[in-house]
């Protein structure tokens, strides 16, 4: 035994000639992968915009990008402006549907591809009507920011931001209509992530809340303070509903940290009772 | 009753004098410790993953569609079901524990030596099946954790040139891990891997059964100074009886483990379902932080910091083989390890160094 381990070293080490490709292959598969600590392929866009070639403001666009929203839901720079990634000859080819930046009047529909119930909602607003008849109204990006754009909540809307345009009675006036919803879905937010960080599948609930969202912010884009007003009541019984469910969901988590605790005891009871016994067993 | 089914019993299989010579008259070493207690408490662990397993069997879909979803339901809509798979995924980590110590505490004991070889042998594959228990059960949830964590785990062979390739197809089905993998794993999981461990438990105890328990080194025993020339059954006359001290002791123990169970079921609950296994399987999306399981980090480690991955896994291969033929390569006859501390120094250092690497991996 003494030799044959000594001999399968010697024959095990050596890595064949036959096989030379071993070592870039494993490599290619284990090593240049996030868990290896590598980081993946960046996209070609991003190489190029991160590079010194660029100007400063350009250069920055990726750093502000990868903040945002739209990175943390894998939101990449040719979803909105069109080309290929992945090759860096052809990355701004309109054959690849590159698409560049659009003009100002134009953001809502480079938008809309995507938010699409909002654009039309959008468009029928006074904002919208005012950037269509002259091309000078707010658009998307006023408001909400380009690359470093943030998930959209209620403090958006605000006194510095809309005051650059227009006084701030009436978006008060809009802002408190919204506020007991929008306070509501926070809140329905919140629970779903400790929930989840709990280990509980939210999924089905997240889309359902997702879509409710997207629904009320739809409407908010009208401007419609009566139109919100009366749709309040329609959201709130909804986010009601969900609400109940989260509810009942943290009573069963509570009850099964007690269940299991019991458990614990029980069996913590019976190993002490146990040893009690095992000091004079045959009593 | 009861004296009727006793006196039935007695009369077809002589149940007085099973009781007898396996239980109350069998004796053990009278200076036995808690740490021989640790087989029968994995053996109790793999009985509990046997039912909770059957359990979850019942609803568990085993297609790739379906999988993920079915075990959600058996989290959230079947009664109980939530306890049943907590129990068996923390029974699973508990039972590597369980065998592990008590690898170590045989090692420590000295009890793998001579007339022993061939029960350490055939535990050291105990350990092996039981890791590839966990490693095949963890893919079945089909979730972003069990699917990326898996992938790591089937890519580690393709570092050994000669059939790594061919040993991670094998596993894999498919170039990558698929629904083909699911089913592999999932026929691996229910019933390959249950029968081979039945056989070699079953082996395992019937050698410790035929040899008897060992004695502690630290203490004195005549019989254990008898040199093996031939075979005879360790019997320690002067020990204690199996039933009722042993059995206490063991008992004790099963309480404490499932005890501890509970507590991380109660307070630790996400511990070892994170995040990422309430996510679906995606392929295309590889999470950035994912890690193989607990015992894997080690080797996972290794393999990172050595710069020839060939001789990074031909290394761990090496070790695995040294460990697995201990005894045959370990001829001193010296049985108490705190006599020779060339060996004492070199338990220590493997133990820590394993820790070292099982925490880098986890944190690099």
């Amino acid at each position: 035994m003494r030799y044959i381990l000594p001999l399968f070293i010697i024959l095990i080490l050596p890595p064949p000639a036959s096989q030379a490709d071993w070592k870039e292959q494993f490599e290619k598969e284990f090593l240049a992968r996030p868990w290896a600590g590598s980081q993946v392929q960046k996209d070609v866009c991003i190489e190029c915009h991160s590079s010194d070639m660029m100007k400063p403001e350009t250069r920055d666009i990726p750093r502000k990008w990868e903040t945002s929203w739209h990175s943390q839901n894998g939101i990449s720079c040719h979803n909105c402006h069109g080309g290929d990634p992945k090759d860096a000859e052809n990355a701004m080819s309109p054959e690849r549907g590159f698409v560049g930046t659009p003009k100002y009047a134009q953001v809502p529909e480079f938008c809309g591809k995507c938010h699409v119930g909002i654009l039309k909602n959008f468009l029928e607003s006074g904002h919208g009507q005012a950037l269509k008849s002259s091309g000078k109204g707010p658009n998307c990006v006023t408001c909400h920011g380009s690359h470093g754009i943030q998930k959209a909540n209620i403090n958006i809307i605000n006194e510095k931001l809309c005051t650059r345009c227009h006084s701030y009675e009436r978006v008060k006036i809009m802002k408190q209509a919204l506020f007991l919803t929008e306070n509501k879905m926070n809140e329905i937010e919140k629970n779903l992530k400790a929930l989840k960080a709990q280990g509980v599948f939210t999924e089905e609930e997240e889309k359902n809340h997702f879509s409710t969202q997207a629904q009320f912010r739809t409407l908010f884009h009208t401007e419609d303070v009566s139109l919100v007003r009366n749709r309040t009541d329609e959201f709130i019984k909804k986010l009601d509903q969900s609400n109940v469910k989260i509810g009942k969901t943290f009573d069963e988590l509570h009850f099964r940290r007690n269940f299991s605790a019991f458990l614990m005891v029980i069996f913590a009871g019976m190993a002490i009772g146990f040893w009690l016994l095992s000091k004079n067993p045959r009593e | 009753m009861w004296v009727r089914i006793k006196n039935w019993l007695e009369i077809r299989i002589g149940l007085d004098e099973l009781i007898r010579t396996h239980l109350t008259q069998y004796r053990v070493p009278r200076n036995i410790n808690i740490l021989y207690t640790l087989g029968f408490v994995a053996l109790v662990i793999f009985s509990v993953q046997v039912i909770t397993g059957f359990f979850l069997l019942v609803y568990y879909i085993p297609y790739s569609e379906m999988a993920f979803k079915s075990v959600q339901d058996i989290m959230s809509t079947v009664p109980y079901g939530w306890l049943f798979r907590q129990m068996h995924v923390v029974g699973s980590s508990l039972m590597v524990v369980m065998v592990f110590l008590h690898a170590l505490a045989v090692f420590f004991m000295g009890s793998y030596k001579k007339p022993r070889e061939l029960t350490w042998i055939i535990g050291t594959f105990l350990l092996l099946i039981t890791i590839t228990f966990c490693l095949s059960g963890y893919l079945l949830p089909w979730s972003q954790l069990s699917y990326w964590a898996t992938t790591i785990a089937t890519t580690i062979p393709t570092a050994f040139p000669y059939f790594g390739e061919i040993v991670a197809k094998l596993m894999k089905g498919s170039e990558q891990v698929s629904g083909i993998t699911l089913n592999r794993f999932f026929a691996l999981h229910v019933m390959l891997l249950p029968l081979i461990i039945l056989v070699l438990v079953g082996l395992h105890i019937f050698l410790v059964r035929r040899i008897g328990i060992s004695s502690p080194p630290f203490g004195k025993s005549p019989e254990a100074a008898i040199a093996w020339t031939e075979y005879r059954h360790e019997s320690h006359p002067d020990g204690s009886p199996f039933f009722p001290d042993f059995v206490l002791k063991e008992t004790i123990m099963v309480m404490v483990v499932c005890a501890v169970m509970f507590f991380f079921i109660t307070f630790l609950p996400t511990l070892l379902l994170p995040e990422e296994a309430n996510i679906p399987a995606d392929p295309f999306k590889t999470p950035a932080h994912i890690k193989p399981e607990w015992y894997f980090l080690a080797p996972y480690q290794m393999l990172k910091i050595i710069p020839n991955k060939f001789l990074g896994i031909s290394l761990q291969l090496i070790i695995l083989l040294v460990f697995i033929l201990w005894p045959l390569l370990d001829t001193k006859e010296e049985i108490n390890i705190l006599k020779r501390p060339r060996l004492c120094v070199f338990f220590f250092f493997s133990l820590i160094l394993w820790i070292v690497f099982t925490i880098w991996g986890k944190y690099s």
